[in-house]
């Protein structure tokens, strides 16, 4: 018996229903509006200039050399007190406050105190980069080397020279938002098909419970896979492997997929779907929030799913990472969706029943 | 077994757990025959209807839809029947038309025409709104049409009527009996027992998951009931009182002789027992 009318119907019913609960529907389109226009508000450029403030009573020119010629933005203070105001303000993150006798006392080989200023709050790596920099001209200026040989080694992939911009940062974490959605769609349909008993109706007919899972799985593939393709299409997420990101983008929408049938079976209506689509949002989103806020993730957000689709979404169009680099973690993210896809198909079949 | 069966049940068994629902039942429906299943809640008419529609697996016995065995043959018996569940459960964010016309692509009906159904059902006019607005009765006779929809051979009604109003009620039993005038056999499920007695050939009480009784209301109330004479006499103050005396026992013709002799009788008349009265007798309980 052809299968596909049947399926086909079932689909139709779905979207239709999709479409006609208002939350969804304008969360969907809203939703992909506001993704893109998040998108292009972020910064398209990493700002890399180092800002400080300066201030000495005896500026030495050579000082204000080497500050041209590390390219490091600076603003000179009339006093002190300006300084430090300018700081409080937020004017400037830091500043520097050189001893009126800085070179005589470089030139007799002592060492000159030099004030750094730094605005509170400022995290551990800014204070080192600025304690370098002073740690850095005091050594040109004296002429004296350092008496060790620094050897620099590069611990992960070297991203030396690639900063992303903070908007392509935000794809990933974008991809899991309209996955997340979508799955709390899904499960919506499935719960309320159970609890308002047209489920029972469906089953006195012809179609078989197959059909329902592979029509709610076209449903909620499709509708996810269409939102991921447009949204990383308008954001060029698609520019570097389009192929490579399809492929992926087609694996996270089966994630949302089965990850619905999940929630479905334990989801009494649209409230309960949405409490643990919070829950999902939360979770999923862990590791996207690493990307955005380097090292703020550490290597335990491999133990979550989502690690793998946006590790790979991530590489594919920040890094234009081929198969080669990122086979791994589909063949990892098709692993997982089956496991979830069989559990949800499991954990659904006996909420039908 | 006979060949004009349309619904055979034997000795069917469900349990939920140690509950046994439905006890070893045996009965036939005859084609084009209308078949009243009555019963209190909870007593196992809709275990059965489950079973007999394929919801559910039967724990024991066996039973044949229009020869064909309902475990063996599911979706072939789902394509011939019809049922109309006990409470709504229609999309009723979609209009009348699309519930009907997606039942119809779920049966591979070719050419479905929703409005033809929907005048049937007097619901004409109102098939491209939502169900939601829908009032109760109006979304019973849509749930009905739904059970039409692929011109079933059986139709299982679940308290088709329960809590309608009566024009509503007698619209839906009106389509009822047309149905089974166009041959098709009506698996009704009620405890409205004087809607069984008018729409039922033969009516089967079932009780704790046991069917106690099965045969014509005539039969029955001709086995288990008792015929009354009710009359009114006059009180020496003016006032009236009612005396009742049961017909057709060896006692009847002394007490008639009795009360129209010793007692001023204004109004006098007999009354036949009603199927709850034999229910009653039978099970020792009510219906609800």
């Amino acid at each position: 018996m052809n299968r596909w009318p049947i399926v086909r119907a079932l689909v139709r019913k779905d979207l239709t229903l999709f479409f006609r609960n208002r939350f969804f529907a304008y969360i969907t389109l809203l939703g992909l509006v506001f993704y893109i226009i998040i998108y292009f508000v972020m910064p398209k450029a990493v700002d890399e200039t180092l800002e400080l403030g300066v201030y000495s009573a005896a500026l030495p020119e050579a000082v204000l050399e080497l500050l041209d010629a590390e390219e490091v933005g600076y603003q000179v203070f009339e006093s002190d007190d300006a300084l430090r105001a300018a700081i409080l303000d937020g004017d400037v993150p830091a500043g520097l406050v050189f001893p009126p006798d800085l070179m005589v006392q470089l030139r007799a080989g002592q060492k000159p105190r030099v004030d750094v200023y730094l605005a509170a709050g400022s995290p551990p790596e800014v204070r080192d980069v600025y304690v370098a920099v002073v740690k850095g001209m005091a050594l040109a200026l004296s002429g004296q080397p350092l008496n060790i040989e620094a050897n620099e080694i590069t611990l992960g992939p070297d991203m030396a020279g690639q900063q992303i911009a903070p908007r392509d940062r935000m794809r990933p974490l974008l991809a899991v938002i309209i996955i997340v959605m979508e799955t709390m769609g899904l499960a919506t349909l499935i719960a309320e098909e159970v609890q308002g008993g047209t489920l029972r109706a469906l089953l006195i007919t012809p179609m078989d419970v197959r059909d329902l899972f592979v029509g709610k799985g076209i449903m909620g593939v499709g509708m996810t896979f269409i939102q991921a393709v447009l949204v990383m299409g308008v954001t060029g997420g698609l520019c570097q492997s389009p192929v490579l990101m399809l492929v992926a983008l087609l694996l996270g929408a089966l994630m949302a997929t089965s990850i619905g049938f999940l929630m479905a079976s334990v989801s009494r209506d649209m409230m309960s779907s949405i409490g643990w689509g919070i829950v999902a949002m939360v979770v999923m989103s862990i590791p996207a929030f690493g990307v955005l806020f380097p090292g703020t993730v550490s290597t335990w957000g491999k133990a979550l799913p989502s690690y793998y689709l946006i590790d790979t979404i991530h590489r594919v169009a920040n890094f234009a990472a081929g198969w080669a680099e990122v086979w791994p973690n589909l063949l990892i993210l098709a692993g997982i969706n089956g496991l979830f896809l069989w559990i949800g198909v499991t954990a659904l079949r006996r909420r039908f029943s | 077994m006979t060949q004009q069966a349309a619904i055979i049940a034997e000795n069917l068994t469900y349990t939920y757990g140690a509950l046994t629902a439905v006890d070893h039942i045996n009965f036939t429906v005859d084609e084009s025959e209308i078949l009243g299943f009555l019963g209190p809640n909870g007593a196992g008419k809709t275990t059965t209807v489950k079973m007999l529609t394929g919801q559910l697996m039967p724990k024991g016995g066996r039973a044949q839809l229009l020869g064909l065995d309902i475990i063996r043959h599911t979706q072939a018996i789902q394509a011939q029947i019809g049922v109309c569940f006990e409470t709504t459960n229609l999309y009723e964010q979609m209009t009348a038309i699309e519930n009907l016309s997606l039942f119809a692509e779920l049966f591979g009906i070719k050419g479905f025409d929703a409005h033809a159904l929907l005048a049937r059902v007097g619901l004409d006019g109102r098939g491209k709104d939502r169900v939601a607005t829908y009032s109760k009765g109006m979304k019973q006779r849509l749930m009905v049409a739904r059970a039409l929809v692929n011109r079933p051979r059986i139709l299982f009604l679940d308290e088709p009527t329960e809590g309608l109003d009566p024009v509503s009620a007698e619209a839906i039993r009106a389509l009822i009996l047309e149905e089974q005038q166009r041959g098709v056999t009506v698996f009704l499920t009620t405890h409205d027992m004087l809607e069984a007695d008018r729409l039922c050939r033969r009516v089967a009480f079932i009780n704790q998951g046991k069917i106690v009784a099965l045969d014509t209301p005539h039969n029955l109330k001709q086995q288990y009931g008792q015929r009354r004479l009710k009359a009114q006499v006059a009180l020496p103050d003016g006032g009236l009182e009612t005396r009742e005396i049961t017909l057709d026992t060896p006692d009847t013709p002394s007490a008639v002789e009795a009360l129209f002799s010793r007692e001023q009788v204004v109004t006098v008349h007999s009354e036949e027992a009603s199927l709850e009265d034999i229910f009653i007798q039978i099970t020792g309980r009510g219906l609800v």
